[in-house]
């Protein structure tokens, strides 16, 4: 047995496109001007109504679905590609709680009726479901969960994912505000999403070449941001899926400029990931 | 692909162990009882693992979920197998992988039967790493000392078949050396009321396939396997996957594709992966939860896709449907007949339903399989197919 840090051969892929949704950006676009050190819009949205999603279904429609699904649809249409083309990756660390008070509270009560509709809502893949319905995408589509390392694991996942099948992946991150009973817990009260269009690094499409190295034996804490407004800093200390900020600021920053970071991926390994 | 299964058990209401689980299919005896779970009146029959109910002493660890998950990692040789391994290569160079539906819900539900005056969670509660759908990697973590990669997959019941795959794709890319993968999901309120709901349970032990089936049966179950590149393990079962299928229906939350679109992409998939045809399967495991929908539809497709000589059956009458744990239980059964010789029957199939025309049989038979397939669909439309074979 050897204590030595050991580096796996390197990930590639290239970031064709992104989405993005939080409380104060309903778009990439809207929170770059926030890295930038723009003024954050005087009203907070509480979530978004993604078109794609047929309306009657929409109603039906759960927050933190919502939120996965505007990500996605954003980073789709900007990729120029049909969403049925992707394979897909959903993840969310804390899960939707408020279904989990819903059916909580009804379980502790005398009557134990649940809605049906909200029980198979309550499934940790309505996401992926509600995506693949909306969008008529038959490819595999995933649902994982990976606690404070939900974005460093996922991106890993898909990543060898996309190498090892050759094919392009939707990669979508997104946390809810977290019910009341169990916000001690898990303190996250800000509604987050953030998607990736990645494609095999042989593609023609013009984006950032991201490469990936799982060193083991080695530990980390996140990195700290460069953008130091408080609410951009807020999301990303308590919202699980938010951790992706890290790379997001990393993704603009202009070609040439050192651009690599180390996440935390396990109790015995990080994730190192360089731009280019 | 080239990897090898190099250990595995499973624990359910039809066996705490792998043994005791080949006694029953042997036997032809379900684990099957009327629903007896506290605080639950429907007219149902599950599949507990009433062994679980006396693992109380796990901290700030404890769930019912992660109680099972316990008790099935000290079955067998899985806890020597595991430790071997991260003594040979580096815990941070073993991946742990973990399928399941409901994480510790059960944890949550008792929590708020039991509040405290403020309304908030009493301290014994308080358990962030428990209350959270990540749950089952992270106590796994905790329990074997695990520290490579750990992810969990909730995928609804084809979760833990989902293991399998990712499992495959970290060993072929060469992040890690061995990876424990595992399954474990509980009987608890949410399930047993959320599947009454959608009128899916049977007041009678299910009877998958059969012409007069009226609904399914909830178990609950922990399974796990170590997986390790074909070439480098030296103590392995001489099992390979050999393919696997993963597709989506694109159809609906919680009914199945009316043609079968997604199932059948899954399995097609998986032939295609391991180069083989249909008539290379000796026997398939169903996923056949006893509902209406699913077995027509599935069954139909059986029926389009593969040869008389295949033989399929459903075991979910033998435990019950365990939802995120079904897919590594039934992965073990299947792959467990390349051992075993036996290819189980499908209990209580008694008359089949009209409707279908394909090799399925209430008795078990003995034959010596080379090729075996296993499938698991859930929720959201998520479909996922497993393909076994003896090395050749």
């Amino acid at each position: 047995m050897t204590d030595s840090v050991k580096q796996s051969k390197p990930l590639q892929c290239k970031v064709v496109s992104t989405g993005a949704w939080g409380g104060y950006f309903e778009s990439y676009t809207a929170l770059q001007q926030l890295f930038a050190g723009g003024e954050l819009p005087e009203k907070k949205q509480k979530g978004p109504k993604p078109a794609i999603i047929p309306a009657n279904e929409r109603r039906r429609a759960p927050l933190p679905v919502r939120l996965a699904v505007e990500s996605s649809w954003q980073a789709a249409q900007k990729a120029e590609v049909t969403p049925d083309a992707l394979t897909c990756v959903f993840v969310s660390g804390f899960g939707d709680t408020d279904l989990t008070d819903y059916m909580c509270k009804v379980l502790a009560s005398d009557n134990k009726e649940l809605s049906p509709t909200k029980f198979h809502n309550s499934v940790h893949n309505a996401a992926a479901g509600y995506w693949t319905i909306s969008t008529d995408t038959m490819r595999a589509a995933n649902s994982v969960a990976g606690y404070q390392e939900s974005v460093s694991l996922t991106l890993f996942e898909a990543m060898v994912q996309c190498e090892y099948e050759d094919s392009p992946m939707l990669v979508t991150f997104y946390d809810a505000p977290v019910s009341e009973i169990l916000k001690p817990l898990l303190p996250n009260d800000e509604a987050f999403a953030f998607s990736l269009v990645l494609y095999p690094a042989s593609s023609d499409l013009p984006g950032t070449l991201l490469t990936a190295n799982v060193n083991s034996n080695d530990t980390c804490d996140w990195p700290e941001l460069a953008c130091s407004n408080d609410y951009i800093q807020g999301l990303y200390r308590t919202n699980p899926s938010a951790r992706v900020l890290c790379l997001a600021e990393s993704l603009e920053q202009p070609t040439g400029a050192s651009r690599a970071l180390t996440l935390p991926l396990s109790a015995g390994s990080t994730l190192s990931l360089t731009f280019s | 692909m080239n990897i090898e299964v190099i250990d595995y058990d499973s624990c359910s209401a039809a066996g705490n162990n792998l043994a005791e689980l080949r006694q029953s299919l042997t036997r032809y005896k379900s684990g099957l009882i009327r629903n007896c779970l506290p605080g639950s009146d429907i007219d149902t029959w599950i599949g507990k693992v009433s062994a679980a109910d006396d693992i109380n002493d796990l901290g700030e660890w404890q769930s019912r979920n992660n109680a099972l998950a316990a008790l099935g990692y000290e079955q067998g040789t899985l806890r020597n197998t595991t430790s071997a391994l991260m003594a040979k290569y580096g815990a941070a160079r073993i991946g742990l992988i973990m399928g399941s539906s409901t994480s510790s819900i059960d944890r949550t539900e008792t929590a708020y039967t039991d509040l405290a005056e403020d309304g908030g969670l009493k301290p014994d509660f308080r358990q962030s790493r428990v209350h959270n759908p990540h749950a089952p990697s992270l106590f796994m973590a905790h329990l074997t000392g695990i520290k490579g990669p750990s992810l969990t997959i909730n995928t609804a019941c084809s979760s833990s078949a989902k293991v399998f795959v990712t499992a495959a794709r970290w060993l072929e890319y060469g992040v890690v050396d061995a990876v424990l993968v595992g399954g474990v999901d509980t009987l608890c309120l949410s399930v047993l009321h959320g599947f009454n709901s959608l009128q899916l349970l049977s007041p009678n032990p299910c009877k998958p396939f059969d012409h007069f089936r009226d609904g399914i049966n909830l178990g609950e179950a922990s399974g796990f396997a170590v997986l390790q590149r074909g070439q480098e393990s030296t103590n392995g079962t001489g099992i390979k996957l050999t393919g696997y299928g993963e597709s989506s229906d694109a159809h609906h939350m919680s009914h199945p594709h009316p043609d079968g679109l997604g199932a059948r992409k899954s399995m097609t998939q998986a032939l295609t992966r391991g180069a083989l045809e249909p008539d290379a399967i000796d026997y398939i495991n169903l996923h056949g939860t006893s509902s209406r929908a699913n077995d027509l539809i599935e069954g139909s497709l059986i029926a389009d896709l593969f040869p008389k000589t295949t033989r399929s059956s459903s075991t979910k009458a033998w435990m019950g449907h365990t939802l995120g744990a079904a897919g590594i239980t039934e992965a073990i059964i299947t792959l467990d007949t390349l051992q075993t010789d036996l290819i189980p029957g499908s209990m209580n199939l008694d008359t089949l339903d009209e409707a279908l025309d394909f090799t399925i049989d209430a008795d078990n038979q003995h034959k010596r399989c080379e090729h075996v397939m296993t499938n698991s669909f859930g929720f959201g439309g998520n479909n996922c197919t497993l393909l076994f074979s003896r090395e050749a």
